[in-house]
């Protein structure tokens, strides 16, 4: 298989084992500069998972994973890794003793070493693209949740990678902060970002994606654009999966 | 107690008549300048003499200045350094710890008015070079004693560590074999306590020797008096010790014996000795004010003081940092995974959270000087050694606050830092620790106020800390309530400024107040 030009991001047959369960099994994935893919699923079927190994937090065990067609494995820095690949926590994890300028601005200063004006320059570009440049003299308890989770969001894109990871960054939001969170990704998207979300928000998957993957126990069951999936999908468990969200 | 001071001065009379011939003959023999032979306990030209300078006439602090140590033991040590043409250096320390020392090498010579006893001389030499006796010693008014057996049932107070608790010991399996009850023996740690408790009297009667008791009459305002004098045999003599060797204790002798002949000794005995007129003052007792409070202010603002509330505040700063820098990479590992390394570290919080911070000290002072001869060396001084002591006992308590603090930390934490690229060490730094720190600080500086009190074991190793300044201010004017106050007003001042730096301290963690950050932010 030979991946198209403009592909970021190439798996194929990435398996992870935690002792005897597998937690992914086989996954092959082509994702497109710019594309927003979401990742849909019953709990434990690996989405998480899935993620998560994209930017080593978690290691894949076979399989083979390419990022702008370098490979990624063991002797992959880290450090440029994760430059070049966001990831924004459902529980966003800020640093609490930090403020939200700070929580933004450490990692562009410890890791590319950037002046702090300059830093503070770029977060407050990030903070107002996600609209909380307002609060970056507060610190995280002082805010919402909603709030919260878009200084996550601007933190990542503070480092300026090329694809962001949102591992179920609507969780804990309510309606209106869903909606917030969905205008950033298309505008990310717009910019040439590439995302990967995982969720369990249907109407949210449905206005944001590009391209829905449907996982169950540690496989990918099909890949559909939205309209499809939810209308028409092709596998029984994904039916069945909708059936019980909607239902 | 006047046919005591009789006898004293008829020695001392005696004594100045040999005194002035011998000086005559002496000043004959000095002049051929012969250099005497050295004896093996000098070294580099140093004798090295070690004292607890809480007896006087023998061994005392004269004044405020901490670091002059005056008595008859210390005119003989001069006059045996100026004799043998080398360099004094006296160290002082606790009396339980002077045989270890001269033991451990620290000291070449002990003098600090030590009775002369046989089972002493089975470990160590001794030269006498000071008549003396035991004696009882009572309030004054008791009715004089027709024996030991009188004591029976009384409490008796002595000094710790002294040949008398073994003496009084002895006589009261006599009083039990006799169907008696024995003596109830209470024992301190310095001369002054012993006599304090009589005073106030908790103890009936206190087991001392004459010749101090003769000079402390001044302070006493005659307000204790000898009430009996065993006759104890072997209680004669004070003897200088030093470490067997037949040799050595052959050249002391001799040149005690020179001393003697040349006047000298007779000259210090003469200094020391009460004067007639001091004996005339005993009768009227003046009684002595409840607070003086000169003394007080005297004590507050002495330089004595200050230098030694700053030995113990350098101790206890020092020792508690360095407690906290091994402590840290310690809750790291016991954090960590099952390992050999983990269970050398457990094993180490055990032991020095277990063992008597006391014990640990005596042990790294005393004891490892046997078994490696790097911690004989003058370098290894009693500061350095607390300041060992007391960090690896501390760090044994700050691990488990750090390891509780570091665990406190969501893991989240470290793993949304691995996700922006920090390294380990940036993650710990600036993400870990500051959280930490939070957590840590209240018990971190309840452990160090904890500490700051606990140097006060040092004085047992001869640092001049601000309680050893205190015990030895009162050995030297018997004015206890004066010198506690200034010592409590001096602990206070530094628990109190601790506890303010943790308040300004805490304010700056305004980020974990949901309420107080809206105040810091702006």
């Amino acid at each position: 298989m030979h991946p198209e030009p403009d592909t970021v991001l190439s798996i194929r047959n990435l398996s992870r084992l935690y002792k005897d369960f597998i937690a992914l099994d086989r996954i092959s994935l082509d994702v497109k500069r710019g594309e927003k893919v979401v990742v849909l699923g019953p709990s434990g079927s690996g989405k998480s998972t899935l993620i998560r190994c994209l930017n080593r937090i978690e290691s894949h065990d076979s399989g083979s994973l390419h990022i702008n067609g370098q490979p990624i494995t063991a002797r992959t820095d880290l450090t440029r890794l994760r430059a070049l690949v966001g990831l924004v926590f459902q529980d966003y994890n800020l640093f609490p003793h930090l403020c939200v300028l700070d929580n933004c601005t450490l990692a562009p200063r410890l890791v590319r070493k950037m002046p702090r004006a300059q830093a503070e320059a770029l977060a407050m570009r990030f903070l107002q693209q996600v609209n909380i440049a307002g609060q970056a003299g507060k610190y995280p308890i002082q805010l919402s949740g909603g709030q919260q989770q878009r200084v996550a969001i601007a933190r990542a894109l503070c480092m300026q990678p090329e694809i962001m990871l949102f591992d179920e960054p609507t969780a804990a939001l309510d309606p209106e902060a869903v909606s917030g969170v969905a205008t950033i990704m298309n505008d990310l998207a717009a910019q040439g970002i590439t995302t990967l979300c995982v969720t369990h928000e249907m109407r949210f998957a449905r206005h944001v994606a590009d391209r829905i993957v449907f996982m169950d126990q540690g496989q990918i069951m099909e890949i559909t654009p939205p309209e499809q999936f939810f209308t028409n999908p092709q596998t029984t468990r994904a039916r069945d999966f909708l059936n019980q969200m909607i239902g | 107690m006047t046919s005591l001071m009789a006898r004293f001065r008829r020695l001392c009379a005696a004594r100045i008549a040999v005194a002035a011939l011998a000086c005559m003959l002496a000043g004959g023999n000095l002049a051929r300048a012969d250099t005497p032979r050295l004896p093996g306990f000098i070294h580099d030209g140093t004798l090295t003499v070690c004292t607890n300078p809480t007896l006087p006439p023998m061994t005392f602090v004269n004044g405020t200045d901490m670091k002059a140590v005056d008595g008859i033991d210390m005119d003989i040590a001069h006059a045996l350094a100026a004799y043998w043409h080398v360099t004094l250096a006296i160290t002082t320390m606790d009396f339980t710890g002077l045989f270890p020392s001269l033991a451990a090498g620290r000291c070449g010579l002990v003098a600090s008015g030590i009775i002369q006893l046989p089972q002493r001389e089975r470990n160590f030499d001794a030269v006498a070079y000071q008549d003396t006796a035991l004696v009882i010693v009572a309030r004054a008014g008791t009715r004089p004693l027709g024996g030991m057996a009188e004591l029976s049932g009384r409490k008796v107070a002595v000094q710790a560590g002294t040949s008398y608790s073994a003496r009084l010991a002895q006589e009261n399996a006599a009083l039990v074999a006799a169907g008696h009850a024995p003596m109830i023996i209470q024992q301190y740690p310095t001369e002054e306590e012993v006599v304090q408790q009589v005073l106030i009297g908790r103890a009936f009667a206190l087991a001392s020797q004459d010749v101090e008791l003769a000079y402390r009459r001044e302070q006493l305002h005659g307000r204790v008096g000898v009430i009996f004098t065993p006759p104890y045999p072997e209680y004669r003599h004070f003897a200088l010790y030093i470490r067997k060797d037949a040799h050595d204790r052959a050249l002391l002798e001799h040149a005690i014996a020179i001393l003697r002949d040349n006047g000298q000794m007779a000259a210090i005995a003469q200094k020391w000795a009460i004067t007639p007129d001091a004996t005339q003052a005993l009768g009227g007792s003046a009684p002595a004010p409840a607070f003086r409070w000169g003394t007080f202010f005297g004590a507050l603002t002495s330089a004595a003081f200050m230098r030694g509330a700053f030995i113990t505040l350098a101790v206890a700063v020092l020792s508690h940092l360095t407690a906290i820098i091994i402590s840290i990479p310690m809750a790291l590992v016991l954090n960590g995974r099952e390992s050999l390394l983990r269970t050398g570290v457990t094993a180490y919080v055990a032991l020095f959270r277990g063992a008597p911070t006391l014990l640990q000290l005596l042990f790294i002072w005393n004891a490892l000087p046997q078994f490696l001869p790097f911690f004989r060396e003058a370098w290894f001084t009693p500061f350095l050694a607390t300041w060992l002591a007391l960090s690896i006992n501390e760090s044994a308590y700050q691990v488990e606050i750090n390891r509780a603090a570091l665990a406190a930390i969501d893991p989240a934490q470290a793993l949304a830092g691995d996700a922006l690229g920090l390294s380990r060490g940036q993650v710990y730094r600036h993400v870990i620790f500051p959280q930490a720190l939070r957590i840590a600080l209240p018990p971190t500086i309840n452990a160090f106020i904890s500490l700051l009190k606990t140097t006060s074991l040092a004085s047992v190793i001869s640092v001049q800390e601000l309680l050893a300044v205190t015990q030895i201010q009162v050995a030297r004017t018997f004015e206890f309530t004066e010198y506690y106050a200034a010592a409590l007003v001096y602990y206070l001042a530094m628990v109190f400024f601790f506890l303010l730096v943790q308040k300004r301290v805490e304010r700056r963690f305004a980020w974990a107040d949901q309420y107080g950050a809206g105040t810091h932010a702006s």
